[in-house]
């Protein structure tokens, strides 16, 4: 094995070389653990749920928005449909979305913050000055119109309009992270070494920043989630079906909002999407302990 | 006797130029402004592009739906669109780009597709300051408390208040707006029944007389309070948590120990000293954040019924007036540029290491 | 009557694998317009030590025993039984103390003169013209145009300037003792040299004592009267700065001074201290220093020396084979003992 490569067994911090090792840093903390057991219960039920328990499609006029009771632990929506069986296939689409968006913000954050950073002069210069302006026109306002104008079908276009905005803010901080890290001697060493621009950004600066790119991925989720519940509530995203954000578009334009009996209809959502927000939010502040202390302590 | 040659001298006179640019670029205030002026022409041409250029685009789509009825020609149409959209049809694609945008910084956005009389600006000037209103009032209200409870809870490390606090305050900020707005009227409102929410629909009531009167102005403080209480909400754990690490760094620098050997009171200390130094990052922050929620504040307003821009684009979306949409798009992004822009410059003359050309 | 008399102070801090004993039973004394050094290298105690005397020793600090005594104007008082108002009126009013690095001893985003304003009234001086008058006959005395220096910001001087300027503040309420914790570290030779002229013309001029906290033995012969060292936490030898200088009756002190490379142009040998610093958490038996002493018999392991008197008068070291060392150094210069 070759002295760089021996040497390089250092920079990585080791709980990250194992996704065991990282579980168990994460799960040190009470908030990180959590967060880790929110998400995997919410991404249990959204995926592993349907699996198990049919949907219930049919229609029961006599039961309509009934309290929550033995059989529907959750009550009855609008049409006499049990509300907890919807809240389990509900999150499916939600959370597939949440992480497509994710995926590709932070895909195009890394590699274009990255790139920005390690080349610097022009291309820094033009990749900021996007990201700048983007990150300066406010998202809900031109999801909306995008929206309006142009129908998006099928949850991959819109996974790919949700991380089009997105991926400005993850830009910044992935550049700024690269450009501090550019400065420590490794990188130095690696560049005299003459290894060439990929192997130093890829091989050597970012499984040092695996969990920081974790961390907002994480919070990239958090923003497609809010962006498209919203744009679902507008009806501005033709879904149909059980989904946590449908939920909430039929209650407002049913005007069930104002209606006391169909608390438990449009609480069981929210409750659902607040949660599953909560829990992402702990997570990534569990993760937050495992990239402080190493990156200090690398310094 | 020497002359000078050409070549040297136009080389001399373009370094000279680049540095007077050069030097424009490095002033900070220069640049904000420059910045802030090419950011809204960005914003103009992706408004362009969208109107024009895309596939489905919205004149084209009315230029269709016009002649599709049979009673217009296709002349006849492109006429009637040319008329509302501030745009000449018949010229090539570059120069429509120019005569928009010579429109647009003349405030021409165009009519409104349903009343061909009404403009787009007065449309939306009509109801954009209601939502500055609420937005800027809930977030500065927000700063400024949670600035406050972060210096505390930094002050307090550890106690009960500071991990009440910040726990609050994070889960707070976690649910999304809307859905707060949406809770607080089913539990205060429908099932407490402690919030009169039909009555604070609107910006103001009916029958009111606007003007700079105590009734007006009490008025639309009630009818705006629901949605500055939201704003408040989401936004003030973000101004806790950034407040209470900026303080817990500040009180480890060198000049806060100094002043304590200086055997200055802690009241001017944690004033002067902690509080202005950690807070300082924290208003580019606000500025930013005006984005985020100008755009998050549409959901709001339509669960409130406020009329503000917000509630005006869903009306302008559900009618598919596409001038008032994108009209709302255009403004929308000039104000958070305009107070990106006013927080950098205030920033800078709060911040006396900035601005110096060193 | 000292002006300052320590007596056993022990300063412990709290950390996660027990008590660091920073401070170990030191005592000494600074007589009125005298010039105290304390040297040692880092990790001896000698920043916590200076720090404890005006009670800014951190929230995991912890005095554990002894006395701080200092010579008000109304009679002595003992600095740990001051309460918080009283506390904050000696600091900087009797006693001020000077930080490393003057370069971030100042709030960044106020001017220079608020700062000035500021220290003056949290000590109840609340004209402001009166204040001005003082504050530029000083800066003038520290070689610095107040016209300039008050109305600029921190960032914009220099560190030798700052420094100067932080000289001036400290002498701003007319304090009898100046504390000063490494005072020219952090700068460049050239502006060493001024600094430390800066400091013996003001003590002249204005007769204040002072206790400079240095690693820097050569700091210690420009501007000491006497010099203390310190190791582990204690006070292992004390004398008059010549009888140090020139007969060293402890093997540390002799080891620091072997260290000291000589500017008159021989080679000679450069010899480093073997071995590291102690564990403060853990300290070695008896004597502190014995792992790394060449002095060290069996019975150090075993004893922890009082410090005792030696045969130059107010000179005292703690070390149980002083007279060895006594013998090793003879009349020479200590650099050529122990070849």
């Amino acid at each position: 094995m070759s002295a760089l490569a021996r040497g390089r067994r250092w920079v990585i911090p080791a709980p990250l070389a194992s996704v065991a090792g990282l579980i168990g840093v994460i799960a040190r903390r009470p908030v990180g653990l959590l967060g880790l057991i929110g998400v995997g219960s919410f991404v249990g039920l959204a995926f592993i749920g349907p699996l198990f328990v049919p949907l219930h499609n049919t229609v029961d006029i006599a039961n309509v928005y009934r309290t929550p009771s033995f059989a529907n632990p959750l009550g009855t929506d609008f049409q006499g449909r049990d509300v907890l069986n919807q809240i389990v296939y509900g999150g499916r689409d939600i959370l597939s979305v949440a992480f497509l968006a994710a995926f590709f913000s932070t895909a195009v954050a890394v590699t274009f913050g990255s790139l920005a950073a390690t080349v610097g002069g022009k291309v820094d210069t033009i990749v900021l000055a996007v990201a700048d302006i983007v990150l300066t026109v406010p998202q809900l306002v031109v999801l909306i119109v995008v929206a309006a104008i142009f129908r998006p079908e099928g949850f991959f276009i819109l996974a790919l309009l949700l991380a089009s905005l997105q991926w400005a803010g993850l830009l910044r901080q992935i550049r700024a992270q690269i450009l501090s890290l550019k400065e420590r001697e490794y990188i130095e060493a690696a560049r005299s070494l003459d290894l060439g621009l990929f192997h130093i950004i890829f091989r050597e600066m970012l499984p040092n920043m695996a969990s920081y790119v974790a961390i907002h991925f994480i919070f990239a989720m958090t923003g497609a989630v809010y962006a498209q519940v919203g744009l679902i509530v507008l009806g501005l995203v033709p879904l149909s079906g059980a989904n946590w954000g449908v939920m909430l578009y039929l209650a407002q334009s049913q005007g069930a909002l104002y209606f006391s009996d169909s608390f438990w209809y449009i609480l069981s959502p929210i409750l659902a999407i607040s949660l599953f927000q909560l829990s992402l939010v702990a997570l990534a502040t569990g993760l937050e302990d495992v990239f402080n202390p190493r990156l200090r302590a690398g310094s | 006797m020497a002359t000078v040659i050409p070549a040297e001298e136009a080389l001399t006179t373009r370094i000279m130029a680049r540095e007077r640019l050069g030097s424009l670029w490095r002033h900070p205030i220069l640049r904000a402004v420059l910045k802030a002026a090419l950011t809204i022409l960005a914003a103009t041409t992706i408004t362009f592009v969208l109107i024009r250029l895309l596939p489905g685009n919205p004149i084209d789509l009315r230029i269709e739906e016009l002649t599709r009825n049979g009673s217009i020609t296709y002349e006849e149409a492109r006429e009637q669109v040319a008329t509302i959209y501030p745009i000449d049809l018949d010229k090539p694609i570059p120069e429509q780009y120019l005569t928009y945008l010579a429109n647009v910084m003349r405030g021409d956005l165009g009519k409104s597709f349903l009343s061909s009389s009404v403009s787009v600006t007065s449309i939306i000037l009509a109801v954009l300051p209601w939502t500055l209103f609420a937005v800027g009032t809930g977030l500065l209200l927000s700063f400024a408390v949670g600035i406050g409870l972060g210096l505390l809870a930094a002050y307090w490390r550890g106690s009960f208040f500071d991990q009440a606090v910040s726990t609050l305050g994070s889960i707070i900020s976690s649910v999304p707006n809307y859905l707060v707005a949406i809770l607080i009227v089913l539990i205060f409102g429908v099932q407490l029944q402690i919030i009169p929410i039909t009555e604070m629909r609107g910006a103001y009531s009916a029958g009111i007389q606007p003007g700079f009167n105590l009734d007006f102005i009490g008025d639309v403080l009630f009818h705006a309070s629901l949605p500055i209480t939201v704003f408040f909400l989401t936004h003030i754990g973000h101004w806790i948590l950034s407040m209470r690490n900026a303080t817990l760094a500040t009180l480890e620098e060198d000049y806060v120990v100094a002043a304590r050997a200086r055997g200055l009171r802690d009241s001017r200390i944690t004033t002067a000293y902690v509080g202005r130094n950690a807070a300082l990052p924290l208003v580019t922050q606000l500025a930013i954040s005006i984005g985020f929620v100008v755009g998050g504040a549409v959901l709001v307003e339509q669960i409130f019924l406020y009329q503000g821009v917000g509630l005006r684009l869903l009306r302008a979306v559900a009618q598919r007036d596409y001038p008032v949409m994108q009209g709302i798009l255009l403004l929308v992004t000039v104000s958070v540029v305009v107070a990106n822009l006013a927080a950098d410059l205030i920033y800078s003359k709060l911040d006396p290491r900035i601005g110096h050309a060193s | 009557m000292s002006l300052l008399s320590v007596r056993d102070l022990s300063i412990a801090y709290r950390s996660g694998r027990g008590p660091v004993q920073a401070v170990r039973g030191v005592s000494f004394d600074v007589e009125p317009g005298e010039t105290v050094a304390i040297i040692g290298e880092s990790g001896s105690g000698k920043t916590t030590l200076a720090v404890g005397l005006i009670r800014l020793s951190g929230r995991n600090a912890e005095v554990t025993r002894g006395t701080i005594v200092f010579a008000r104007s109304d009679g002595p008082r003992d600095v740990l039984e001051m309460d918080a108002e009283e506390l904050r009126r000696f600091r900087w009013g009797d006693a001020a103390m000077v930080f490393q690095s003057a370069l971030n001893s100042f709030n960044p985003v106020i001017d220079v003169w608020s700062q000035f304003l500021d220290t003056a009234r949290a000590h109840g001086l609340n004209d402001p013209k009166a204040v001005l008058k003082r504050s530029s006959e000083l800066l003038e005395l520290v070689h610095l145009d107040p016209e300039r220096v008050l109305r600029a910001y921190p960032h914009e001087l220099s560190g030798g300037m700052k420094q100067r300027v932080l000289i001036a503040l400290s002498l701003l309420l007319g304090p009898r003792l100046l504390i000063l914790d490494e005072p020219t570290t952090a700068l460049d030779i050239l502006t060493q040299r001024a600094i430390i002229d800066l400091l013996r013309d003001l003590r002249q001029k204005l007769g204040f004592a002072m206790l400079f906290i240095s690693h820097d033995l050569s700091l210690a012969a420009e501007l000491a009267d006497r010099v203390l060292t310190m190791y582990a936490g204690r006070v292992v030898e004390e004398a008059r700065v010549e009888d140090l200088f020139y007969r060293p009756r402890h093997p540390y002190s002799v080891g620091l001074l072997k260290a000291v490379p000589r500017v008159s142009g021989e080679l000679g040998r450069l010899a480093s201290i073997a071995g590291t610093p102690p564990d403060l958490v853990q300290l070695p038996s008896g004597c502190a220093y014995h792992p790394r002493c060449p002095f060290a018999i069996d019975r150090c392991q075993q004893e922890d020396p009082a410090l005792v008197a030696v045969d130059t008068p107010g000179h005292t070291a703690a070390c149980i084979r002083w007279q060895a060392v006594a013998e090793a150094v003879g009349t020479r210069r200590p650099a050529e003992a122990l070849q």
